[in-house]
């Protein structure tokens, strides 16, 4: 199937600077696994993009070629005027102040407070010496507060991150890249490890932080009612292509089948939220 | 009485083939046994010495069952030397014992840099408490400094070992999410390994420890300072009174420590 084009989203990236731009991006892993295969994507900036497919489709491998976790092996890569590709580590590591992550499992260190979680994103704005002796200064302190009365716990700043809920966790990720100040946002599965309820409430907050902030989003999402609801945009992966880009009203559950290269069950867009790799039986490539 | 219950599938009677016999572990038993006799005899052990010098060491084992119970409170010093060994050489081991962890595991380190400190943290630990006591003793002179080093030297062997090994197990997720916020290496080492080992690394100080008041014998034999230079003096002056009274105490100072360090430990995970 070639790529759908919404009218609506070619006429916002012509008005608005691209904050994300793939020209034929290849990444083939040491296994030899080709992760991407020829994405050309341009992401305008402020744009809320939901990326769906299936587990091994390339999803994963898409978000993180954002911010260099994973290498190009072939083609440009260009996110907020820096080039990814071929970026020194120096340059990767400018880059990716620029850009925060969340991952599915939260990633936070759970020994800690949440606040130390939350200073984490002004790393690149502390010195060594200063991060060795945890010394991050109020200037940092004052920005990670309010990231944190922006998803709504500030009063657990001095709780460890343990104690926590998965959902109140995942609102600390929220934060700690809000502290980064970042214009971009990639989120890998962010819900994934929630149940339903926590799942929505955690989307509204990740969608509402991004419309105040105007920050450029892109999210994997394995659950399709959630994808339609919180999307400007959507982008279908299958085999480490994009088989679909469109908007989230373009996006019916015939594009849907397309991508997933099968007829929906009932199961797969009920209200229950079940995750489409839960019903395949076939084995999960994803690197 | 009945084998089949109601609902399941009547038995068929076809057992699976009894696997063969385990040869690997027979033959593993009969070398081992043989290497046992072939070292007895290349010794020439005999059992012979401990009934014929039994008698003669008569004298002796009557003095250890006799001991000078008053001597062990005559070298509180000492006893307070082999302390203070064992916690400043503790502390200042364990301390150079994390940074060197931290190069020698591969979440922390570059792996050039991880492959060689393992090695040569393996060299470094092959070294017995023993050769480094002697060693320092020779470059500093016998006394507590000499213990010490010896013992800041095995104690960076142990600690570092272990926690290098923890540090190979946490969990890489805030490990990634620090490299995704551009931290450096010794960022990330500092606020998502290092939070992650310090109950690990607490507990293997305290066990560095409990270890070095144990060794604490080794090392005053060897001109370290401390109780175990008591026991040498006496021994070269054949107080056995003296020295039964010193090893019975010092069992009780040991187990009583290692109880301690134990409990402590048992809270900090």
């Amino acid at each position: 199937m070639p790529p759908v084009r919404s009218p609506r989203t070619s006429a916002r990236s012509d008005r608005r600077r691209s904050m994300i731009t793939f020209r034929d991006v290849h990444v083939t892993y040491p296994t030899g696994t080709k992760g991407l295969d020829g994405v050309s994507l341009e992401i305008p900036d402020g744009e809320f993009v939901v990326v769906v497919g299936l587990s091994g489709a390339g999803k994963s491998t898409l978000v993180r070629t954002i911010n260099g976790l994973v290498p190009v092996t072939a083609g440009e890569l260009e996110v907020n005027g820096r080039r990814v590709d071929g970026a020194s580590r120096r340059e990767l590591r400018r880059l990716r102040a620029e850009v925060g992550m969340i991952f599915q499992s939260f990633n936070l260190v759970t020994r800690v407070s949440v606040l130390n979680n939350v200073l984490m994103g002004r790393l690149p704005h502390t010195s060594t010496l200063a991060t060795l002796v945890g010394a991050y200064g109020g200037a940092n302190k004052d920005i990670a507060f309010d990231a944190l009365d922006r998803v709504g716990i500030m009063e657990k700043a001095y709780t460890r991150a343990s104690q926590l809920s998965g959902g109140q966790q995942q609102r600390v990720a929220i934060a700690r890249v809000l502290a980064q100040q970042a214009g971009v946002v990639l989120a890998d599965e962010p819900v994934a490890s929630l149940d339903p309820p926590t799942a929505n409430a955690v989307m509204s907050d990740l969608r509402r932080v991004q419309r105040e902030l105007g920050i450029t989003t892109v999210v994997n999402l394995h659950f399709l009612d959630l994808a339609r609801s919180f999307a400007d945009r959507i982008i279908g992966m299958r085999e480490g292509k994009v088989v679909f880009d469109g908007t989230a009203e373009q996006a019916d559950d015939r594009v849907f089948e397309e991508i997933y290269g099968r007829s929906l069950r009932a199961g797969d867009v009920a209200a229950a939220a079940v995750s489409i790799e839960g019903q395949q039986g076939e084995p999960a490539a994803e690197a | 009485m009945t084998t089949t219950a109601p609902g399941l599938k009547a038995p068929s009677g076809s057992r699976p083939p009894k696997p063969g016999p385990r040869w690997a572990v027979w033959i593993g038993i009969a070398v081992a046994a043989l290497i046992s006799v072939y070292c007895l005899v290349a010794i020439e052990f005999t059992l012979e010495p401990l009934v014929t010098n039994l008698t003669n060491g008569q004298v002796v084992i009557e003095q250890f069952l006799n001991p000078n119970w008053e001597f062990v409170w005559r070298v509180r010093d000492q006893w307070l030397v082999t302390l203070e060994i064992a916690i400043i050489a503790s502390l200042v081991g364990c301390a150079i014992a994390l940074l060197l962890a931290l190069m020698a595991s591969k979440v922390t380190a570059p792996t050039a840099l991880y492959r060689v400190m393992k090695i040569v943290l393996a060299i470094q630990r092959s070294l017995p408490d023993l050769a480094w006591v002697l060693m320092f003793a020779a470059i500093v002179g016998t006394g507590p400094l000499a213990g010490i080093l010896a013992l800041i030297m095995f104690n960076i062997g142990v600690a570092a070992k272990l926690t290098a090994e923890s540090i190979d197990a946490v969990d890489p997720g805030p490990v990634e999410a620090a490299q995704a916020v551009g931290a450096t290496g010794m960022q990330r080492a500092r606020v998502a390994v290092v939070p992650q080992v310090m109950p690990s690394f607490v507990s293997y100080s305290f066990y560095v420890f409990e270890l070095n008041i144990r060794a604490s014998l080794v090392i005053g034999i060897g001109g370290g300072g401390g109780i175990g230079e008591v026991i040498r003096v006496q021994l070269a002056s054949f107080n056995f009174e003296n020295i039964s009274a010193i090893v019975v105490a010092l069992v009780v100072v040991v187990f009583i420590l290692d109880q301690l360090s134990r409990t402590i430990r048992r809270r900090l995970i």
